[in-house]
């Protein structure tokens, strides 16, 4: 008995030597700094030296109480909440169906499909988030193609207008229909269109039509830009769609290389039993990765709140803080303007707490609708 | 063997003299702030390549960004307690630049840079008063107008316009211009602080005054007072006339000289630093705007007369950037004496002359003169020479957290429409009232 005693503590004391020093390395990289932030995040260190600088101390539970109050944080938390949506029901879904149909090699050419969509994987975050705000800027490309769609479809209106007119014949009712024609534009060009549009255009040479006209196109063309974006409610829209674009092929590896996994002979058995295709992918692959799918959604929620270079490098979160996210508004918070670092690793602790949650709900829904693996 | 030795003996020498050159030098950190693709970056950076060259006996560890990673990388930084040696900052509350300031973490540089070497700058330039420190945490290069109205003239003349005066005259030019492909004015906002420190703060300073400023920060005024939402209104009207577009809040603070230079635009605003970037780089002998054409087809002129303005003639100014010590080096170390002589390098007349010939800024060092400047280098001297009265740059007196947060981004919502001059209003001034709370 005294052996086994003796054995048992021997045992305990080599466990403890091997594993004591990834559990300090583990506490000083990881454990020291969560503790920091929490202590910093009731505290009133406000910059400088932490130790022998400016005193400072613990002030209680303020900074939560502001973040609490700051439409900014929910409006950073909305922006997380959509990532955290369009990944689980966007990114996973397509991800599992896009993998289904190369699996299945309903698709031709499966190979190059993977390859194209894993493709924005390899591509440095910060070089898509600058492409796609280049596409998306008011002089990109999608801007370039709408004006020249809106500016062939008014200058087909203007000449129409003209001709009827039977060429440089400016009355009352040319004008009016020039008006009508350019929709709310010349109302927001003019304060009385009708009087200042046709003393406008009487200002050119009347054997110059081609002139006025081409001028008319750019007076009363409708501009396309991407304001609409900045509205609070959309201005989430493209990111979502980068986001869509940039993380699917991801998931689409990681089912597909444990679809690969699944003894071909259940599929064909069910198939031989006429099972259609839909029902193969919902009643025996879909539960065979059921714990593959939990996996890839806290993949998806840890990614989704960590989320920052793409969005800082595509939009910084503007225009006027309509895509910030929290962990941008927590990088303002400690590093624009004046530092308020309490505040920041309030916003850090909200977004530890935030996953927490989030896994924990993934993790129930799995054990509650999960399959077996 | 004596052959062996001999050449062992030569080795271990060779490796040892740069050794001990190496350990000698004194390393002297320097965070710097430049456009690489302005014109004049070839000249700067042999501006420090000399300086380095002259002082071996300094390990100049130099690193260089530009516009808000500059900001960002300082103030994790700062953040982390690890500030350079020797900083290029602003003499305000402009983002990281604030904080150094409010920690008095730079050293005061009127006693250390010496009464006789300060005496070469001009007055207003070595104000201790003017830095948010109460004392010369920075030493300005210049003295920085920050609403310069950069005007295409000859695009202007072709259209049929003459230069402004008048707020009405400005939007007067919206229709014809437009029908031309033009926008009147340009001022990308995209970055945030371009509208209140390029536009807005001449807004105020015509409208309400540095009086009116100096009420708000006492707690005397308020944002919700009608002048100052008789600002925001102004800045309103501008996009609602036109005269802006709406755009302009989604393009970033590099579009804009292109957009102008290209004449896609008949003005933008900005600041009088921005001069530079339209000259020519002398490393490949191009200019944005060709010499030429500088001072015949471009004017600088003061933003044209506000309705409803108390203070015409007004423009918004403060002490320029320029270099300042960090605290932490120790009073009388080999560390300071190499800051300080990298101070006194950097101001002196040949470095502050490349810097005025090469478009930087005017400095604000005396004397400094030369016969190689280019048209609009030579501009904007004039410039400044009509204007009478200055006036505060919002983000250089308020709290930078209420500037930033609900100053510059509630202009953004204005410009985007998303909100009304009034709800921007009410915003600043309870975020304002916070921060009273909290003093």
């Amino acid at each position: 008995m005294a052996r086994t005693i003796h054995g048992r503590s021997e045992e305990r004391l080599a466990y403890w030597t091997m594993v004591l020093p990834a559990v300090l390395l583990y506490l000083l990289v990881l454990g020291f700094p969560i503790v920091i932030s929490i202590i910093l995040s009731v505290s009133n260190y406000n910059g400088g030296k932490m130790f022998g600088g400016e005193p400072w101390g613990i002030v209680g539970f303020q900074q939560y109480g502001k973040l609490m109050r700051d439409p900014y944080f929910w409006s950073a938390l909305k922006n997380n909440v959509y990532i955290v949506l369009i990944s689980i029901f966007g990114q996973l879904p397509l991800g599992f169906i896009f993998a289904y149909l190369i699996y299945r090699k309903i698709v031709k050419f499966g190979d190059f499909w993977q390859g194209v969509l894993y493709m924005p994987n390899i591509i440095s975050v910060i070089v898509i988030g600058i492409m796609w705000a280049i596409i998306f800027s008011p002089n990109g490309v999608i801007a370039e193609i709408m004006n020249r769609i809106y500016a062939g479809s008014i200058s087909h209106q203007i000449t129409q207008i003209f001709n009827a007119a039977g060429g440089f014949n400016i009355t009352d009712d040319v004008v009016r229909q020039l008006i009508n024609a350019s929709g709310p534009v010349a109302g927001q060009t003019f304060t009385d269109p009708p009087t200042e549009l046709k003393e406008f255009i009487l200002t050119y040479d009347p054997n110059n039509l081609e002139l006025l006209k081409h001028d008319l196109v750019n007076l009363l063309g409708t501009k396309w830009t991407p304001t609409f974006l900045s509205k609070p409610d959309i201005a989430m829209l493209p990111v979502l769609f980068v986001i869509l674009w940039c993380w699917t092929g991801l998931y689409l590896i990681l089912f597909l290389a444990n679809m690969q996994k699944i003894d071909g002979q259940i599929i064909e058995a069910a198939r031989i039993d006429g099972a259609s295709e839909g029902q193969v992918m919902s009643r025996v692959v879909l539960p065979s990765l059921s714990g593959v799918i939990v996996n890839a959604a806290i993949l998806c929620i840890a990614g989704s709140l960590n989320s920052f270079a793409l969005v800082f490098a595509m939009t910084r979160g503007g225009p006027a803080r309509v895509t910030e996210l929290l962990s941008i508004y927590m990088y303002d918070a400690a590093f624009f303007g004046t530092p308020n670092y309490p505040l920041a690793n309030a916003i850090a602790l909200s977004i530890v707490i935030l996953s927490m949650i989030l896994i924990a709900i993934t993790k129930l829904v799995e054990k509650r609708y999960g399959g077996r693996e | 063997m004596k052959k062996t030795l001999f050449l062992a003996l030569v080795l271990v020498l060779a490796m040892l003299v740069p050794m001990t050159a190496m350990a000698q030098a004194t390393p002297l950190r320097f965070m710097y702030y430049i456009d690489a693709s302005q014109a004049g970056y070839a000249e700067d950076q042999a501006i420090w390549q000399k300086f380095k060259d002259d002082n071996p006996d300094i390990d100049l560890q130099m690193e260089i960004l530009f516009n808000e990673p500059f900001h960002e990388k300082l103030g994790a930084y700062i953040a982390g307690g690890n500030v350079p040696d020797v900083i290029y900052m602003w003499p305000s509350n402009r983002s990281s630049s604030a904080i150094l300031h409010q920690m008095h973490l730079m050293k005061d540089l009127t006693p250390l840079m010496g009464k006789q070497f300060l005496a070469n700058f001009v007055a207003p330039a070595i104000n201790p008063k003017a830095q948010p420190s109460g004392y010369l945490a920075e030493l300005p290069q210049s003295i920085t107008y920050t609403t310069v109205m950069y005007a295409n003239k000859k695009l202007l003349a072709d259209n049929g316009f003459a230069l402004p005066k008048t707020y009405a005259q400005l939007k007067a030019m919206v229709p014809r211009l437009k029908a031309k492909g033009i926008q009147v004015i340009t001022l990308p906002d995209g970055d945030g602080w371009q509208m209140q420190s390029c536009l807005f703060s001449t807004v105020v300073g015509r409208m309400l005054g540095d009086g009116w400023v100096d009420q708000v920060i006492k707690g005397k005024a308020k944002f919700t007072d009608p002048g100052y939402v008789a600002a925001l209104t102004f800045i309103d009207t501008m996009f609602k006339d036109g005269v802006i577009p709406r755009a302009d809040m989604q393009l970033g603070y590099g579009d804009g000289p292109t957009l102008f230079a290209s004449g896609k635009a008949a003005f933008i605003i900005d600041g009088d630093w921005r001069q530079g970037f339209y000259i020519t780089d002398k490393s490949t002998g191009q200019a944005l705007i060709p010499l030429d054409q500088q001072s015949s087809d471009f004017a600088f002129i003061n933003f044209p007369a506000i309705p409803g303005e108390k203070f015409p003639g007004v423009v918004s100014a403060i002490q320029g950037v320029g270099l300042g010590i960090s605290a932490a080096i120790p009073k009388g170390s080999d560390k300071e004496k190499a800051a300080v002589r990298l101070l006194q390098y950097y101001y002196s007349p040949e470095v502050q002359k490349i810097k005025l010939e090469t478009g930087a800024f005017i400095p604000s060092l005396k004397g400094v003169t030369s016969d190689a400047l280019e048209p609009f280098t030579q501009m904007m001297p004039k410039y400044y020479a009509g204007i009478n009265k200055i006036s505060y740059v919002l983000d250089g007196v308020l709290n930078p957290g209420v500037c930033n947060n609900y100053v510059n981004k509630g202009l953004q919502e204005i410009g985007l429409g998303n909100k009304t001059p009034r709800q921007v209003a009410t915003e600043t001034e309870k975020a304002m009232a916070d921060w009273r709370a909290t003093q």
